[in-house]
């Protein structure tokens, strides 16, 4: 039920907390923000994150370990990740025709499956930053964005707490 | 509902309406002084200029629709959050009080959260495209109102601010308007780099007819996420780049058949106006980095529209073709490398260079 206003403030009351933000990554789109940016300015914080988010998500590194079939079936997810996408990618209207071999290698998860990324945590020594994808709302191409001091935050509590309110996002 | 996205306390009073919309440039369309007017006077109803429709309501921007954007109903049902009955009956229940979107989380299909950030992402995908440049006289219609209902107001400046910013992040990335409008033709290299995931998807569905919005439409994808899509997939070499339109296009084959141009194709976006991957045809490689400055001249040139607008101006003259992607509209940005006049141009510009 809860809104991106409500998620952003309840991020906010995190112990640290400096800002939040709401961010479609895929086109650089900042849906909403509280607190304070990072670096004073939340239209270059929200271009930086989308370029970080779109690296996570894109970057084969980070999913499944093998490219993925020249048929389109996508490789096994990466273990502890996301659910295995549909077969074939599963997105409506799929060519009759894959490209002929495996010439070109798959990102994770085939065409169209789930993005194999659930959050990044990022240290620096004034604070921690933490960047969660929101599965299975626009084909997980927005990131929700919590930075906190250092002195006071508490990672593992605030990736867990983002975690619940990111989730909290699809709830009806 | 909060007021849209927060961050800056309103549009700057002071300086006056227009001035809160930023500098307007030469190419911006002249949608935008008048959404100014209507922001500063806080006006309800809806603004449709060529590009499609912006509703406002307390002068503040709670839908957008353009043929151009698979808009809120494809965008939820392709992530498979809400299936196509769901929507029917919501519309038919709440429809006529205009209150769709709260019926929605109310009746417990959707989540409320996913909902605003659905629809604002359909919201700028569609604004977009109603605030191309060239977008010629806009029509306001007073009171009108879209059955959705407002979910999370944006201010009539925050739309316009990120259209412009959109426009220059397609530019940055490719600067060749003519890839969002032509029909996808795909290239093998065996030097491009790998395709990341959600392009895989894209490039999947180039068959040398669709264009990319009718793409985006395929996949339950925002428009523009596509267009930017493309213009990375051209960048790497994946995806072939048109030339720019000029006033004899025609449906073209693809370009040529040598596969690897001695044009880079890495990702090099910076300052490469005149590269561009695929061979130019029977006026052949030597005469490649001038004979590009022939075409961008007799293409009225496409320099200007290169901040990403959907089309080179003068497109918007010739035959009908708007300034921005149609999916019935043939396609635009393919040359006959056999041109005639582009055969005789360039036998003239020889001539004149030859007496350089």
């Amino acid at each position: 039920m809860p809104g991106i206003d409500a998620c952003l403030a309840d991020a906010m009351a995190l112990p640290g907390a400096r800002g939040a933000a709401v961010i479609e990554w895929t086109s650089g789109l900042t849906l909403g923000t509280v607190g304070e940016p990072p670096n004073g300015d939340y239209e270059v914080t929200a271009a930086e994150l989308a370029e970080l988010a779109r690296l996570a998500a894109e970057h084969t590194a980070f999913g499944s370990a093998e490219p993925g079939r020249a048929d389109g079936v996508p490789a096994e997810g990466p273990p502890g990740g996301t659910s295995g996408g549909p077969p074939g990618g599963g997105f409506p209207g799929a060519p009759p025709g894959a490209p002929p071999g495996g010439s070109v290698a798959y990102g994770s998860g085939g065409p169209g499956g789930p993005v194999p990324v659930e959050d990044l945590l990022l240290t620096t020594r004034t604070g921690y930053h933490l960047l969660r994808f929101v599965e299975d709302t626009l084909d997980g191409a927005v990131v929700v964005y919590l930075w906190l001091d250092r002195e006071n935050g508490n990672l593992a509590l605030a990736r867990l707490r983002l975690r619940d309110l990111v989730a909290g996002l699809a709830l009806i | 509902m909060s007021a849209g996205v927060s961050g800056s306390p309103g549009p700057g009073g002071a300086a006056g309406p227009a001035a809160s919309m930023g500098p307007i440039a030469p190419a911006d369309p002249a949608l935008l002084p008048q959404l100014a007017r209507l922001a500063a006077g806080r006006a309800t109803g809806a603004l449709s200029g060529e590009g499609g429709v912006l509703y406002l309501a307390g002068g503040r921007v709670v839908h957008a629709e353009s043929p151009a954007a698979p808009g809120l109903e494809i965008l939820l049902s392709a992530a498979g959050r809400l299936p196509a009955e769901g929507w029917r009956e919501a519309v038919e229940r709440a429809g006529a009080r205009r209150e769709v979107a709260r019926h929605l989380v109310e009746s417990g299909r959707l989540g409320g959260g996913e909902l605003e950030i659905c629809h604002l992402g359909a919201l700028f995908d569609a604004a977009y495209f109603v605030l191309a440049p060239g977008g010629g006289r806009a029509r306001f219609r007073p009171g009108a109102a879209h059955w959705l209902g407002p979910v999370r107001p944006v201010p009539a400046e925050t739309v316009a601010r990120e259209s412009r910013r959109r426009r220059a992040l397609l530019a940055a990335v490719w600067p060749h308007p003519q890839v969002d409008t032509a029909p996808v033709v795909r290239r093998t290299s065996v030097r491009a780099p790998a395709v990341p995931r959600r392009q895989r998807a894209v490039l999947d569905l180039a068959d040398g007819r669709r264009t990319a919005v009718e793409i985006a439409r395929l996949l339950g994808r925002p428009a523009f996420h596509t267009l930017l899509d493309l213009r990375r997939l051209a960048a790497a070499g994946h995806v072939e780049t048109p030339r720019p339109r000029t006033s004899g296009a025609a449906r073209a084959a693809p370009a040529g058949p040598a596969p690897d141009p001695p044009t880079p194709d890495g990702p090099s976006p910076a300052g490469s106006a005149p590269a561009r991957p695929g061979p130019p045809g029977p006026a052949a490689a030597p005469a490649a980095p001038a004979g590009l400055a022939a075409p961008a001249g007799l293409a009225a040139p496409a320099g200007p529209a290169a901040s990403g607008g959907s089309g080179p101006p003068e497109a918007a003259e010739a035959s009908g073709a708007p300034a921005r992607p149609h999916p019935a509209e043939p396609p635009a940005g393919l040359t006959d490398p056999a041109d005639p006049d582009l055969h005789l141009l360039r036998r003239v510009r020889d001539a004149l260079e030859a007496k350089l």
